[in-house]
Order: structure tokens, then sequence, then C-alpha cells
């Protein structure tokens, strides 16, 4: 009951990307593509399922006041392991997803998750915190990468959607369209909230 | 004082044990990684000129280039193939590149670059790609600079490195031609 909940909170109610306001970085720099968005996150899911499960195995030898130091080698290491084994045994994969798994290192929902939650729960709800809030990630920067996709090459996943009369609105994939994108996007999401209440 | 002590000696000892994992690691993949990248590198080389046999050489400047022949003992060379690389907008955006016999480009690869995605990423597209070929050295500039190139749209950058990078890479090997001749 309470695993359920953990593993659903990322997806709406804790939104890391509109709701926690984390990891904005990668939001705004991978979302010119739907494909992009999709190895971003899939890439940093599975670096944050593993860095909550180590963080929460780790938190009764961890000094609180060393701890962030602590948690950042834990998360580079982390991410520098998983580099490392793509690319010399799933290289294809790696040939997609290479280009953001150094990006990972910097993104905030990891730490974000290892302070905020892995570090005061045990390993299973850690791991299911994690699987949530990467799902919630993965979901977020594919719904941001889809309005910008479609407005800026007029495509989805690559694929040719919009009529060709359609001339792009090029600044859709640039980085003022990010800001506009998500901007947009959270007022939305703010509104259909106040309603609620 | 003890405490700041017993501090930095914890940290020191997570740092060791993850540098620890991270070097064996290294050792266990770093060979299979430089073996793919040499066997990718042949594959690339074979595909930009096909059905030759390569040969190593190098520039009077030292720049590493390939020499194509029909056959092993042929005098005849089909063309060149090298590798060039120039700082693209964000990254250094590198290049194989074969040309032939008259320093005309037979076909370019992309073969590594971190530009920006959506942009300048999209050099590694065929359609990118595709018109560089039968370009000689005078025609290897973007249009903005009066040459043959059509930029990628919103990455001028990236495109102009690609351009002067493989003129750079004729020029020596015309220039270390011209001295062997």
């Amino acid at each position: 009951m309470n695993f359920f909940k953990e593993l659903t909170k990322g997806i709406i109610k804790e939104n890391p990307i509109f709701v926690i306001v984390l990891g904005m970085c990668p939001t705004l720099a991978v979302t010119t593509s739907v494909k992009n968005a999709i190895g971003m996150g899939l890439a940093a899911t599975f670096v944050l399922l593993c860095s909550n499960i180590i963080i929460s195995l780790i938190k009764d030898i961890t000094p609180s006041s060393i701890r962030i130091p602590i948690y950042i080698v834990v998360i580079a290491a982390f991410v520098s392991v998983v580099n490392m084994l793509m690319e010399a045994y799933v290289p294809a994969l790696h040939k997609s997803l290479g280009l953001f798994i150094p990006l990972i290192v910097v993104n905030c929902i990891i730490l974000g998750r290892a302070e905020a939650f892995a570090s005061k729960n045990n390993v299973i709800m850690s791991a299911a915190d994690g699987i949530g809030m990467g799902l919630g990630f993965t979901l977020s920067l594919m719904v941001v990468s889809t309005i910008r996709e479609l407005l800026g090459a007029g495509t989805w996943l690559g694929i040719k959607i919009l009529p060709a009369t359609y001339d792009p609105m090029l600044v859709a994939i640039l980085a003022p369209g990010a800001f506009l994108t998500l901007g947009f996007l959270m007022a939305i999401l703010s509104m259909v909230k106040e309603k609620k209440q | 004082m003890m405490y700041y002590l017993k501090l930095g000696f914890i940290l020191l000892i997570f740092c060791v044990v993850a540098t620890g994992i991270l070097a064996y690691l290294n050792t266990l993949t770093a060979p299979i990684i430089q073996d793919r990248k040499t066997k990718d590198e042949i594959d690339t080389r074979e595909k930009l000129i096909p059905d030759a046999v390569f040969a190593a050489d190098s520039t009077a400047s030292g720049m590493q280039y390939f020499r194509a022949r029909a056959k092993e003992d042929s005098t005849l060379v089909l063309g060149y193939t090298f590798i060039c690389s120039q700082k693209g907008y964000s990254s250094e955006v590198k290049t194989m590149v074969g040309i032939d016999k008259d320093f005309k480009v037979l076909a370019i690869k992309v073969i590594d670059q971190a530009e920006t995605p959506g942009l300048g990423a999209n050099c590694e597209q065929e359609s990118f790609s595709n018109q560089f070929k039968n370009l000689a050295e005078a025609d290897l500039k973007v249009d903005k600079d009066g040459g043959q190139v059509v930029s990628l749209s919103g990455a001028t950058i990236t495109s102009r490195a690609i351009a002067s990078s493989i003129q750079a890479g004729i020029a020596a090997i015309k220039a270390s031609m011209g001295a062997e001749l």
C-alpha cells in the first residue's frame, strides 16, 4: 500500500519537474526531440534507482555533516560505472544515450532524492521512490519534447506528423522555446490544481 | 580537532572505495572499448571507399591518412581517407573523409560530436553529409561564406567547422603530395 504510494507520487503529485522544479538543466537542454527525452529519462531513472538503493544502504554509516560530498561521490561513481559498462557491452544503446549519461551527474533530481528521501527511508521504499521519480521525470520530458518537436520540426519521434505545408517554428527547438513551453505547462498545471481546491 | 580528522578520514575511505571500483572496471572495459573503436574506424573507412586496400601514411605535418588502392601491389591510387576535427559550437566535431585521387570528396561521416541535440547534432544525418559528395577543396565552405554546403538550420557554426576541417585536411594531403612529386 505504502510502497505503491511512493511509486506513483512522482508521476503527478510530486512530479520532479512541474511540482518540485528540480533538474531544469537537462529538461531545458534535451527536450528538443522526443527520442532524446526518452533516452535521458530512462538513463536518469536507472541511475536514480541505483543511487537511491546505495544511499539508503549506507545511510547509517554516513556522518550527516559530510553527507552531501559522500552522495556526490556515490552518484558520480555510479554514472561512470554505467557509462563504462554500457560503452563496452551495449555499444548500440551507448551510442544513442551516451551523450546524456555524463549529464546525469549534475541532474539535481538525483541528489535531491538522495537527500530528501533515500537518506531517511529503507531500501525498498527508496527503490520505489527512485522508480517513481524517474518515471515522472521521463513522462514530463516527453510532454515538453512532444510540444517542442511538433512545433519546431513538425515531427514526433522523427515521424512526420504535420503536413508539409506547415512551416516549422524553429524557435520551439531553440533555447527560448524550452522556457516558453515549460512556463506554459507549469501555468496550466497550477491552474488545474487551483480549480480542484 | 579529532572530529574533523575523522570526517576527512571517512570521506577519504568513500573516495578510495569508489576510485578502486572505477579503476578496476576501467581495466576491464577499456580494452573492449578500444577494440570496438578500432573496428568501427576500419568499418567506416571501408564504407567511404569500398573495395579498396588501405595503407597508413602521414603527411609532413604529421597528419595520419590512409592511401586506398584497388589491390595490395597496385600502383594506382583510388583515393585517400583521413580523420579531421575542429571545434564546433559545443564540442570537437570529428569527421572521417574519403577523397578520390583528384582530391574530390567521395563521402564523409561525422564520427564524434556532442553538438546541440536537434540542431548541430543533425550533422550526423545523411541529408547533410551527402551534400559533400564531389566537392573540391575550394567548394568546401558553407553557403554563407560563398561555398556549396547548405548549413544546418540553426547550426552554421557546426556546419562551418565540418566544412573547414575537411578543407584543411585536403589541403594538407595535397601539400604533402606536391612535395612528393
